[in-house]
């Protein structure tokens, strides 16, 4: 196949997606003129090229839909939902020869005899004679289309994807910035062999080295980021066919598609959204009488979120359905012997809704050709997690499901904490680790508890289950009570909570994922390996895995419990507790305080009466309630190395963009609390009680931060 | 003698490169004498320090990197059944065209470069153990004493981990289990 041939095909392609997406917005907003040329330009662009490439066969079927079009342009045709599907087996009908093309080099004719019902029913649809047989017509296709679109679906998916593998778009600055950045890299590599270690610039050498590394890392990854919205486009589409099959009402919405996700990420995570999305479509959303019968609005929804959440990018399907009956995932469970009755019996709402990820479940009452016939949601899960992300899923019995896939932002570069156990060094995931503990010699006899023969540790209260790393892996414990203590970092996984005893920690580091031969991947513990910054090799530990093989279960009433800490925020919260008046304990709730920094008094400039700090390039509005800066200024001007401490806030109700600083006398400490009741006297500041002692909250804090500032006066 | 020791195939085979001279690389487990065709080997990284792998199969030495790939290690010694060789071992590069999998061989030493002529190659004798069978090809009649032939075929840890001979706990290995705990520990 020539280039321009190549080129045609990657062109008609993207040309024809966009007219796919065009259409099913086309038939929310008939009226849009430009929508219809945009349909309009695709066809023609194609029909343009296909002539002078000699592809006589799809140049007579777009030039059919180009003259249908043309009508529809003109206002001869209005938009029907007939149209509409008959443009979309248009569709179908261009992108089966071009995938053709692509395959075999050329169109083919054997299957002459479609295109001309095609082309017919495309004429019919144009033309103004016969109206009565146009319709007649028409409503038999209608019939007919949906079922074809879903059975060719897949092929084409999977052809457009064997396509996307091999080739990316990428912008011509990134490429230039990364060839720049090359240059650069040459470059210091010149001056470092031209020097040697105990040059005096060598320091400075490697920096320039680090600093190019970094960029140029960050340039790659940007040029393999693609927006989550190339994956949602098929989506209405899909949708609009689906809802059709299964006689529903259905609207699809998004957020985020300007989300960034890793190309090859992007394409593992295609076939378990679009399971999820038929899923909701099919088992979600009801029939619309249903809907009506139960107070909601016959229009179903489904909503398609992608967003960025602490390192990793997590898309949501949100449907308002029926949501998921736990009485009949449990009956189902029971029937497909998942589970004994008396387990079922047991199981609390969180475990039964992870049964729906077991494989061969379907709780669909009946099994239709779009869903429901077994193959499920535990492929979903088995697909996210083999790129290293997760799946839950929350669901209100008729208040509908969410389904959320969390898929770590890159699968190269993973940021991890490396640990020592019985002489070796192991990653782990820095996603999965939820907290370090560092139990000292003094407190390790005391600290471990034992039920039987299984260890806990009591962490806030709650039993942790304990494993340790070198018994696990049978290798020999360096560790020996007497000589010190040990550390214990909490790692959760697929719902399981438990903490790793591992001898020592070293540095946090990002690393790159090498994987590991079949051999060892037959372990089963490692995901992979990864050169440390000292030159060693160090073993990446999956931590599902590593809690199966210690016999870890999901703890649900753990989970249980954040439940009730999120529904219930006056409960429980962390206050980081500080002094800003002299002897009164004021608090920040300590998600709001990004860091704590000392800064020299000179350093605090004043505008119009307000104090303000150069940070990171921003300007930082300081408040001063306790007047510390005042009182430093006064007394010890003298003094140029006089520290002052703010703190460093975000404002959560802006989005984390508007940070303010707190000036302060001193930290004191970080603990949960209890907030009493909003005092009103003291105008917005709320009470509370940390640590059994007094302090009060500010709850408002300006205008714009009412939602994230509570603070302690 | 070349005639003598040889059955009818091989005579076959012998016969069409009859003047062909193989060079060898040769190395050492233990007392034994070994060699690989030079051809087959990516490159020899001398002594390196393995990262072990706990819970691995036994005869999996450990990983080590290799321009940018993580190369598993097969340890020659815990094949053979020696016991674990105290000094650092010497690891080679090899790979399996066939399949294109890559993987490294630890060995206590490697010698140099040896020119041995093919028809000095005798096939496995019949009295050896299953292990041997499935691991060597042949031993050269050199003049210092025989130096088994290898071939990275067969030492494909992928290969070796489809046959229960080298698994721990598999029939007669009890040794090379025991022997494992111990390597572990170290």
């Amino acid at each position: 196949m020539d280039d321009l041939t190549k080129e045609f095909i990657a062109e008609s392609q993207e040309g024809l997606d966009r007219m796919e997406r065009c259409l099913t917005e086309l038939e929310m907003r008939p009226d849009d003129g430009e929508l219809v040329g945009d349909i309009f330009r695709s066809v023609h662009t194609i029909k343009g090229t296909t002539g002078f490439l000699g592809f006589n066969r799809l140049e007579k079927l777009a030039h059919t839909g180009e003259h249908l079009l043309g009508s529809l342009r003109d206002g001869k045709l209005a938009v029907t939902s007939e149209l509409i599907s008959g443009l979309l087996s248009l569709l179908d009908g261009l992108r089966g020869i071009i995938t053709l093309i692509e395959e075999t080099g050329g169109e083919g004719t054997r299957a002459d005899d479609e295109d001309s019902e095609l082309i017919a029913e495309l004429t019919a649809l144009n033309g103004t004679s016969a109206p009565a047989e146009a319709v007649h017509h028409e409503a038999e296709t209608v019939e007919m289309h949906p079922g074809a679109a879903t059975h060719e679906g897949p092929t084409v998916s999977a052809s457009a994807m064997g396509n996307g593998d091999k080739t990316l778009r990428i912008d011509v600055d990134v490429l230039n910035r990364m060839m720049n950045l090359v240059g650069e890299l040459v470059l210091t590599r010149n001056q470092m062999l031209q020097s040697n270690m105990d040059a005096a610039n060598f320091p400075e050498l490697a920096r320039r080295l680090d600093s190019v590394t970094a960029d140029l890392r960050e340039t790659v990854m940007q040029a393999r980021m693609q927006p989550v919205g190339n994956l949602f486009g098929k989506f209405p589409r899909l949708v609009r066919d689906l809802a059709r099959t299964c006689g529903r009402d259905v609207r699809i919405e998004f957020s985020g598609q300007e989300t960034g996700l890793d190309k090859s990420l992007l394409e593992a995570i295609k076939d378990p959204l679009t399971h999820a999305v038929r899923n909701a479509v099919d088992h979600g959303i009801e029939a619309p009488h249903i809907r009506v019968l139960a107070g909601k609005s016959a229009e179903g929804c489904v909503k398609l979120r992608a967003f960025h959440q602490s390192g990793s990018v997590v898309i949501e399907v949100a449907d308002d359905g029926a949501g998921i009956g736990i009485e009949r995932v449990l009956a189902k469970a029971v029937e497909h012997n998942l589970v004994t009755p008396e387990q079922a019996a047991a199981m609390s709402e969180r475990e039964a809704l992870q049964l729906i990820f077991l494989p061969g479940f379907s709780t669909a009452a009946a099994v239709t050709n779009v869903s429901g016939r077994g193959v499920g949601m535990d492929v979903v899960r088995a697909n996210v997690e083999k790129v290293g992300g997760s799946v839950e899923v929350e669901s209100k019995m008729g208040q509908g499901t969410t389904l959320r896939l969390r898929v770590p932002l890159t699968l190269a570069i993973v940021p991890a904490l490396v640990v020592r156990s019985g002489g070796q060094s192991f990653a782990l995931p820095q996603t999965a680790l939820v907290e370090l503990v560092y139990v000292p010699q003094r407190e390790a006899q005391s600290a471990v508890e034992k039920i039987g023969a299984a260890e806990l540790y009591r962490l806030r209260e709650r039993l942790l289950p304990m494993v340790w790393l070198d018994r696990l892996l049978g290798l020999d414990s360096q560790w020996t009570d007497a000589a010190h203590g040990f550390y214990l970092a909490v790692l959760e996984a697929e719902g399981c909570r438990y903490g790793l005893v591992v001898d020592d920690l070293l540095a946090p580091e990002e690393i790159v994922v090498k994987p590991l031969s079949s051999v060892l991947r037959e372990i089963g513990l490692f995901s992979g390996a990864t050169v440390l910054g000292n030159g060693t090799l160090a073993l990446i530990l999956d931590i599902a895995a590593t809690a199966a093989r210690a016999g870890v279960k999901p703890m649900e009433e753990e989970t249980g419990e954040i439940e009730i800490a999120k529904a219930d925020d006056a409960e429980d919260v962390s206050f980081m507790v500080f002094e800003e008046r002299v002897k009164e304990r004021t608090a920040l709730p300590l998600d709001v305080v990004e860091r704590i920094e000392s800064v020299l008094l000179t350093q605090i400039e004043y505008a119009g009466g307000r104090a303000l700090l150069q940070y990171r390039g921003d300007l930082l509005p300081l408040r001063d309630d306790g007047n510390v800066l005042a009182e430093m200024e006064a007394g010890g001007q003298k003094d140029e190395e006089a520290l002052v401490t703010v703190l460093i806030c975000a404002n959560a109700g802006a989005g984390g963009r508007h940070r303010i600083g707190m000036v302060v006398r001193r930290v004191l400490d970080v603990s949960s609390g209890r907030m009493l009741e909003e005092d009103t006297s003291t105008e917005g500041m709320e009470l509370a009680l940390v640590k059994e002692k007094l302090t009060m909250v500010h709850h408002q804090f300006g205008a714009k931060a009412a939602a994230g500032w509570k603070e302690v006066a | 003698m070349k005639p003598a020791g040889q059955n009818a195939m091989d005579s076959v085979d012998e016969m069409q490169d009859e003047n062909d001279a193989v060079s060898l690389c040769s190395m050492f487990a233990g007392s034994e004498s070994f060699g690989i065709d030079t051809r087959k080997i990516r490159e020899v990284l001398g002594k390196r320090d393995l990262q072990r792998v706990p819970m691995a199969p036994p005869f999996i030495g450990g990983v080590v990197p290799y321009r940018g790939e993580v190369l598993t290690a097969v340890d020659l010694r815990a094949l053979l059944g020696m016991p674990e060789n105290s000094a650092t071992s010497c690891v080679l590069v090899l790979e399996d065209d066939e399949v294109a999998e890559r993987f490294g061989l630890m060995v206590d030493e490697v010698g140099g470069v040896v020119t041995a002529n093919r028809n000095m190659l005798e096939t496995n004798p019949c009295t050896l153990e299953a292990r041997g069978k499935w691991l060597f090809d042949g031993a050269y009649k050199m003049q210092t004493g025989l130096m088994v032939q290898l071939d990275p075929k067969k030492l494909r840890p992928s290969r070796l981990a489809e046959t229960g001979l080298f698994r721990q706990g598999g029939t007669g290995q009890a040794g090379t289990g025991a022997m494992d705990a111990s390597t572990d520990s170290r």
